[in-house]
């Protein structure tokens, strides 16, 4: 029997990590950390060293891009997924580029979240 | 002037369009009607008087745009609307606006216009990228003088409004959207191009 695969959920607002913890908890997945902002998720991914990671992009302090970019350097093999509101291309596109492996537009669907964890824990 | 003002606000119906299928969505998909934006160019006198019932209390989620153009993105809620809107989605039943609720509101916010925004980047191609959206409490005009303060205006304010709600809870609302000259004048270039395409 396999554990559980691990995430950390980053995102400024309460009220999403909220709700990103009910989704992924309740699909099969185990929350180990949460993050307010991409130098916290960069510090607590060092730390849990998580199966998974979610990340939005705008945040204070860093932003997800650059969160995601520290990420990588440190671990070439992390599985980031975005969950932005910023559906714009070129911020698709650079967070791509940077190392993430998805990119949910909020708002988006629960089943739509457990699809991308699914797939990058894969 | 009058070719300048259809154009804006063909953009503010797109924008908002965006903005409000978002918003539909988190609502379980309710209906939402809105109203025909409505754009003006407005002295600085006449945008510090331009938002009716100054003193009555609001929830406005605010963004300003950092990087390349220079642009204020506004949803602001009357404060009955606002706690409709957070009781629905955190499912919990206050008279005040509770944390969680404002982290609620400063969420449903956010989406809206970043939505907005995308709409407006897929037609133009520019980048638009926001800084951290915050949330504010406060009667209707101090909300609209710290907007205008922080837009920077001196002159002549470009001011795209439209008014949205729904049945399904008390819910209304507006969004804003105030450009500088330099990112009005790059998507009208841009937007005109695009909609002419369209109805090609």
């Amino acid at each position: 029997m396999s554990l559980a695969k691990t995430v950390l959920i980053t995102d400024d607002t309460a009220f999403m990590r909220m709700t990103l913890r009910n989704v992924i908890q309740k699909n099969g997945f185990t929350v180990v950390g949460e993050a307010s902002d991409g130098e916290e998720a960069v510090n607590k991914y060092k730390e849990l060293r998580p199966d998974l990671v979610t990340m939005d992009i705008t945040m204070p302090k860093m932003d997800g891009i650059s969160a995601i970019k520290e990420i990588m350097k440190f671990d070439s093999n992390a599985r980031i997924i975005v969950c932005s509101a910023m559906g714009q291309k070129p911020m698709v596109i650079e967070a791509l580029n940077a190392g993430a492996r998805d990119f949910l537009v909020k708002p988006f669907d629960a089943q739509r979240v457990v699809e991308a964890l699914h797939k990058a824990s894969s | 002037m009058r070719e300048k003002l259809d154009f804006l606000t063909e953009l503010g119906n797109i924008g908002a369009s965006y903005a409000t299928t978002a918003l539909s969505k988190m609502l379980h998909d309710a209906k939402l009607k809105l109203t025909v934006p409505q754009s003006r160019i407005l002295s600085f006198s006449e945008a510090a008087n331009y938002i009716p019932d100054p003193e009555e209390v609001v929830v406005c989620v605010y963004m300003r745009m950092v990087d390349i153009f220079d642009a204020n993105i506004a949803f602001i809620l009357p404060m009955n609307s606002a706690l409709a809107l957070a009781g629905f989605l955190t499912s919990e039943k206050s008279e005040h606006l509770t944390d969680l609720g404002q982290s609620a509101l400063l969420e449903v916010g956010n989406i809206m216009l970043s939505s907005y925004l995308t709409a407006l980047s897929m037609i133009s191609g520019a980048k638009l990228k926001p800084a951290v959206p915050a949330i504010a409490v406060d009667m209707n005009g101090a909300i609209w003088e710290s907007i205008l303060a922080d837009a920077g205006i001196t002159d002549f304010v470009t001011v795209l409004e439209t008014h949205f709600s729904t049945e399904q809870i008390e819910l209304s609302g507006h969004l804003f959207f105030i450009p500088d000259h330099d990112l009005y004048e790059f998507l009208s270039s841009k937007v005109s191009g695009f909609l002419l395409e369209e109805s090609t």
